[in-house]
């Protein structure tokens, strides 16, 4: 047997010294040019701007994102080649925000200098965000050409914003740039979810997600107030030492404990968590390679770093973690079973992705920031592989995802690969045993099952259902879409009339919608397609080498000495945990967990490739009996999450603002407002007789007035000498 | 520089224009057309030139040593007239009589000398100008009274020939009678003045006056004289009681004209006001009595009343007048009276605070409304001004730069941020506030939100509103000065707002004494604080 304890010998020399200690910042003035990480794509969004005002119908944009992009990434790479693990380096930009008030006595100064902060967090975050940036960037050079032009343009645009203000996010040295980045990101994704501007859904999707988010930045600007008001500063390096100092007095005694709930709530917004995650599966309506970029990979883990970078802050309330770690148990639980009754698969996707952000929550709750950065890391690749097969597939056959009428895909030509990339990807969602996910699961669930809470066991067995329920919702979008009989209907996109001009190899879909669907042609996908998916696929796997690293070699994990030397060293030590029911927590959750994901993938196998109907005889089966009726419909109705949230929160607000509508018309416009013009304009009517025009007149209303005048001054003259 | 020489040279800015007024009246009458047509283009570069005039006058002793009461005054007043009018003659350069001109082209009809209008137009419209700054350097009463006639005559004519139309020289006739009824008014009050004081030298003036006040009050004669000379000025401003003209004239005259009433009296009526107040003794002065110094009252109990509702009449009628009307021209007129209104309530503030809030809400009432009146003159509809509001109409689907520049323009006469209409009421509110006069800013805010009413019309009619029948037959006028004027001006609504500090700046500067005097104090130089040594 081989020894699944793979964490004891990484920590011994890695973490084991620097544990709790964050390492004081270094100003480093001559990094400056990392400031070029976020410049080349800030760059790249104005020149996309300007291609779009000098209106280019190229793939110019395209070019122009995908160079700044890899030459960000490059930067990243020579920035960590120059930093690795040491101190952390502060770099000063320019001077942003910084005011001062009050007197000698009691002076008061803000300041918010736009800054870097780079640690090894700040690193691991920027290398796969630029790195995927990249490759997702040339697939969606070849997935977004039927919108050469215009379209074309502003989706670079987009993009380039969302990397430029990821970046910003991630590398600030102060919460306020940090927040810049956050709100950049909302737009980014905003502008993009909407993408399809004239589907009335996108635009829904895109106000919801924008909505939803404004939620939670509203904790998040409190929280980053409150942080200023209780311990007089927002920037990292110096909050740390401040909090390394002890605990501080403060302004009260429940900002300090209100602070990290505040800056949690953020963090939900943003990664999709009970209760802000339903934006997460409608923003699924913009343009795939926008989905596995920042719907997956990028932006929605923001809130993990978040957390992480703002650990010190956690780590200080531990009621604040175990709120972090029910969210986020329970968001996996909630999203993997919604995700068991849906036909679309990016949204089958989608709710994995907030079932695996779901993980990584519960993973910094239990106090195993390793893990959660890990499963970060492993998800990124496995996940933006996922979306951008199904993306793959979309952009084939014409926009259909919907895995009821998509069958056997596998023997389709030019979609072999394409499958095979997605049942790696399936496999790695599924934890397959010895795959990069599951070791990063696995030190989750790990910290869960071992831990002395009894709450966060119960959470750590419920992951364990979860990871079963995951393999099963996996596999049955693989086994129904890619393999099986092949059979297909074609989506009802329309392609643009330039579309077969530019891909001369698959036969023209126009008037697909008009009944001709047998004559359509599925297109494969071509170089750009393939390479990033080839590549990402290749990360999906080498993301296993941190982990394989100390289970063959007896190395240390990489992500591990990332994790400990930046703010998030608390929880980046090793996990030992107690026993669980005989078995140390490790053997424990390794075994169970496998036998989940094989049981998962076993009845998937079985309902939905060896016999499609069994899975029908089942949810009959469900319905018929009274007892378990409810279950097949409130999964397919994704637990009537939205149906709540519009009972209580847009049907009152609806009544109350018709009700107040009602008021503004009636009272406030027709009363008050309208009421006080009339007032002026019936004095006019008054005055109106005497500008009749008649010079005589006028002379004579002149002298009048001159008289009136004259008489009030005499009686102030009188009144004043009287 | 004895007084003589200075006075000479505070006055180089006018003599300028003069002879700028000569040359454009000759010009005027060549044959040669395009000589003809090179009349606005040199009155313009004889207003520019007067700006340098200025700025080199007010930069030698000339101030020190010229004895004026507000030696300053000019340095700020001056260069903003010439600047504007500058702007104006953009507007109106070819409007004046392009029929006639375009008839000449044709052939159709001989060149005739006697019927060209253009050179006169300009020239007086020079002299105008140079009438209105001569008041910013005026010594003496007799100097004033003929400052505001060089500044007042011109405009009548050019009321009258502006436009042909009957509605013109009715608007010229009234505009001139009522003028004349108020010149006689003003020149009694600054006979009885000279009465009350024996002199007609305005230092002198104010150090008999203060002397009075020191004593136990201003004399009888003197209060009644500076009633009459103050409301007989106030015809220049178009305020209550002497308003009534406004509306009318502002309607008949053709739309270059408009926009010079609008502006170029409502300066002069302020100058001299700013002047004939300051011989009366604002708070700020002081005088020594037997080698004490006793601060003064400030103005005569009865004069700050009189001002007071005076104010607050005129902005009030004004503002409600303005509501009814559907002419553009017309509302403007009653606008400007409200706006005068706004001034007065500055003057009753004093130089403390006030003044300096006053010149600068000059600049920017000066020019918005001539971005306002630009747009109405860049337009036209079968050849006719544009006036109504009917015309404007969805006048963004036609013209969208124009329709731009005049909701901006209506938008900053409004008052709303970040335009240049918000920082001249801030100043002037603020200003007031700090004398305590709430009661006067509180009613000045009342009428700002009535002001919305018909402001927003300028606004909402052509950004929101459908084109009709006949909107859309306005077109914009060939020549494509007065859009660049709207367009410069609308630009400068912006950026005087992003720059108010320093043009604020230069405007408390305008105010400050003779360093002699400032040397004396240790208080802000900006701030007037005349100290007037009496030997008795």
């Amino acid at each position: 047997m081989l020894n699944f304890s793979l964490l004891a010998d990484a920590t011994d020399h890695a973490a084991a010294t620097a544990i709790g200690v964050i390492q004081p910042a270094v100003d480093a003035p001559d990094l400056k040019w990392a400031g070029l990480i976020i410049g080349l794509p800030a760059l790249s969004a104005l020149l996309c701007t300007i291609c779009g005002a000098m209106r280019v119908r190229s793939k110019l944009p395209a070019f122009i994102t995908i160079v700044a992009l890899i030459g960000s990434f490059v930067l990243t790479c020579m920035l960590f080649q120059q930093l690795g693990q040491g101190a952390p380096r502060v770099v000063g930009l320019f001077e942003w925000m910084s005011f001062s008030w009050g007197n000698a006595d009691r002076f008061q100064s803000f300041s918010a200098p736009f800054a870097l902060y780079v640690d090894s967090l700040t690193l691991f975050w920027m290398l796969f965000v630029t790195g995927l940036g990249s490759l997702i960037a040339i697939y969606a050079s070849e997935y977004m050409e039927s919108d050469v032009g215009k379209g074309y343009t502003r989706f670079f645009g987009g993009v380039s914003v969302f990397l430029a203000a990821m970046a910003t996010l991630v590398m600030a040295s102060n919460l306020v740039v940090l927040y810049l980045g956050w709100e950049g990101v909302g737009l980014a994704s905003y502008l993009l979810i909407g993408y399809y501007y004239s589907k009335p859904s996108a635009v829904a999707a895109a106000k919801k997600a924008f909505i939803m988010n404004r939620i939670g930045d509203l904790g998040l600007a409190l929280g980053i107030s409150l942080i200023w008001v209780n311990y007089g500063t927002v920037d990292y390096a110096t909050l740390f030492s401040v909090l390394e100092a002890g605990p501080t007095a403060g302004h009260g005694d429940w900002m300090p404990g209100a602070i990290p709930f505040l800056l949690m709530l953020g963090a939900f917004g943003k990664s999709a968590q009970i209760p802000l995650f339903t934006w997460l599966p409608d923003a699924m309506e913009g343009p795939t390679p926008v989905s596995a970029l920042i719907h997956a990979a990028t932006m929605v883990t923001a809130g993990v770093y978040l957390i992480a970078r703002m650990y010190p802050l956690f780590a200080l309330h531990e009621d604040a973690l175990a709120t972090v770690a029910w969210v986020g148990g329970l968001t996996a639980f909630v999203a993997a079973t919604i995700g068991m009754a849906q036909y679309d698969m990016k949204r089958v996707w989608a709710y994995s992705t907030i079932s695996q952000l779901g993980y990584m929550f519960l993973g910094l709750g239990v106090g195993t920031t390793f893990g959660a950065g890990y499963h970060v890391f492993t998800h990124a690749f496995f996940k933006a592989l996922l979306f951008l097969t199904a993306g793959a597939v979309m952009h084939g056959f014409a926009g259909q995802i919907d895995i009821r009428k998509l069958s056997g895909l596998r023997k389709v030509p030019g979609f072999r690969l394409v499958s095979y990339l997605a049942l790696l990807g399936c496999l790695w969602l599924s934890a397959l045993p010895f795959s990069a996910a599951f070791f990063s699961k696995d030190t989750i669930l790990t910290a869960a099952l071992g831990s002395e809470r009894s709450d966060f066991q119960f959470l750590g067995w419920l992951g364990l259902l979860t990871a079963g329920i995951t393999a099963y919702y996996t596999f049955r979008v693989w086994f129904r879409t890619f393999a099986g009989p092949v059979h297909f209907e074609a989506g009802d996109e329309q392609h643009d009339a330039h579309d077969d001009t530019h891909d001369p190899h698959h036969a023209p879909v126009a008037g697909l919608s008009l009944g001709a669907k047998h004559d359509f042609h599925p297109h494969g996908p071509r170089w750009a397609i393939r390479i990033p998916l080839i590549l990402i696929a290749i990360g999906a796997v080498a993301a296993g080498w941190p982990a394989y690293n100390v289970l063959f070699f007896h190395g240390e994990n990489w992500v591990q000495s990332m994790i400990a030397h930046s703010s998030a060293v608390a929880g980046s030590g090793e996990v030992h945990g107690q026993d669980v029911l005989g078995l140390s927590a490790h053997l424990m959750t390794s075994i169970v967990g496998s036998t989940a994901c094989v049981i998962g993938i076993g009845i998937a196998f079985w309902m939905h490739l060896a016999d499609r109907s069994a899975a029908d005889r089942v949810r009959s089966a469900l319905r018929g009996f009274i007892l378990t009726r409810w279950i097949p419909t409130t999964l397919e109705n994704r637990w009537y999450v939205d149906e709540i949230y519009h009972m209580m929160f847009r049907l009152p607000l609806w009544a109350g603002s018709h009700i107040l509508h009602f008021f503004d018309k009636t009272v406030v416009d027709g009363f008050l407002v309208d009421g006080t013009g009339r007032v002026p304009v019936a004095v006019a009517r008054l005055f109106q007789p005497l500008y009749n025009g008649v010079l005589q007149g006028y002379a004579a209303t002149m002298a009048g007035g001159f008289v009136l005048i004259a008489g009030w001054v005499f009686w102030i003259w009188l009144r004043g000498n009287g | 520089m004895d007084p003589t020489t200075a006075k000479l040279t505070l006055i180089a800015p006018e003599m300028v224009l003069c002879f700028g007024a000569v040359v454009v009246a000759v010009l005027g009458l060549m044959q040669n057309a395009s000589l003809r047509r090179s009349v606005p283009l040199i009155s313009a570069l004889f207003l520019a030139l007067s700006v340098v005039a200025c700025t080199w006058s007010y930069s030698t002793d000339a101030a020190e040593s010229s004895g004026l009461l507000l030696p300053y005054l000019g340095s700020f007043a001056k260069p903003l007239i010439a600047c504007i009018a500058i702007l104006l003659v953009m507007i109106g350069g070819t409007a004046v009589d392009r029929r006639l001109e375009a008839a000449f082209d044709s052939g159709r009809v001989p060149f005739e000398a006697v019927r060209v209008l253009r050179g006169e137009f300009h020239a007086f419209m020079l002299l105008s100008v140079a009438g209105t700054m001569l008041i910013a350097s005026a010594t003496d009463l007799i100097w004033l009274f003929l400052a505001l006639e060089l500044s007042s005559l011109p405009s009548y004519v050019m009321v009258a020939v502006g436009r042909h139309a009957r509605k013109a020289q009715e608007a010229g006739v009234k505009y001139f009678f009522l003028g004349a009824m108020s010149s006689a008014v003003f020149l009694y009050g600054f006979a009885l003045l000279y009465g009350a004081t024996g002199t007609l030298q305005c230092t002198e003036m104010a150090e008999v006056l203060s002397r009075q006040a020191a004593e136990g009050g201003i004399s009888t004669l003197a209060i009644v004289g500076a009633v009459m000379a103050i409301l007989g000025v106030s015809f220049k401003l178009a305020a209550v009681p002497m308003h009534f003209y406004a509306p009318d004239v502002y309607e008949g005259a053709s739309g270059p004209v408009t926009a010079f009433l609008g502006f170029g009296p409502k300066v002069a009526g302020i100058l001299a006001l700013i002047l004939l107040l300051s011989m009366l003794g604002w708070s700020g002065h002081a005088a020594v009595l037997n080698g004490q110094e006793v601060k003064l009252q400030g103005l005569p109990a009865p004069i700050a009343a009189m001002l007071w509702m005076m104010s607050v009449l005129t902005m009030t009628l004004g503002n409600i007048g303005a509501l009814l009307q559907r002419n553009v021209k017309r509302m403007l007129g009653y606008s400007s009276i409200a706006h005068s209104g706004y001034l007065m309530m500055g003057l009753l503030a004093g130089p403390e605070a006030g003044l300096d809030a006053v010149l600068f809400y000059l600049v920017g009432y000066g020019v918005m409304n001539t971005v306002v009146l630009a747009v109405l003159c860049a337009l036209e509809r079968n050849g006719e001004e544009v006036e109504t509001l009917e015309d404007i109409a969805g006048l963004r689907h036609r013209q969208p730069l124009l329709a731009w520049t005049l909701a901006l323009a209506a938008a900053s006469l409004v008052g709303l941020p970040p335009m240049i209409g918000f920082f001249g009421k801030i100043y002037l509110f603020t200003a007031v506030l700090e004398q305590g006069q709430t009661a006067l800013v509180i009613i000045a805010a009342v009428n700002s939100a009535v002001s919305v009413f018909y402001y927003m019309q300028l606004v909402v009619l052509p950004m929101l509103a459908q084109s009709n029948p006949r909107s859309e037959t306005v077109t914009a006028v060939q020549s494509p000065w007065p859009k660049f004027a709207a367009v410069i001006g609308g630009v400068s609504i912006i950026a005087l707002a992003i720059f108010a500090q320093p043009v604020f700046e230069a405007a408390q500067r305008a105010f400050r004494a003779p360093s002699v005097v400032a040397a004396s104090t240790d208080a802000d130089a900006s701030k007037v604080t005349h100290t007037i040594t009496l030997d008795r």
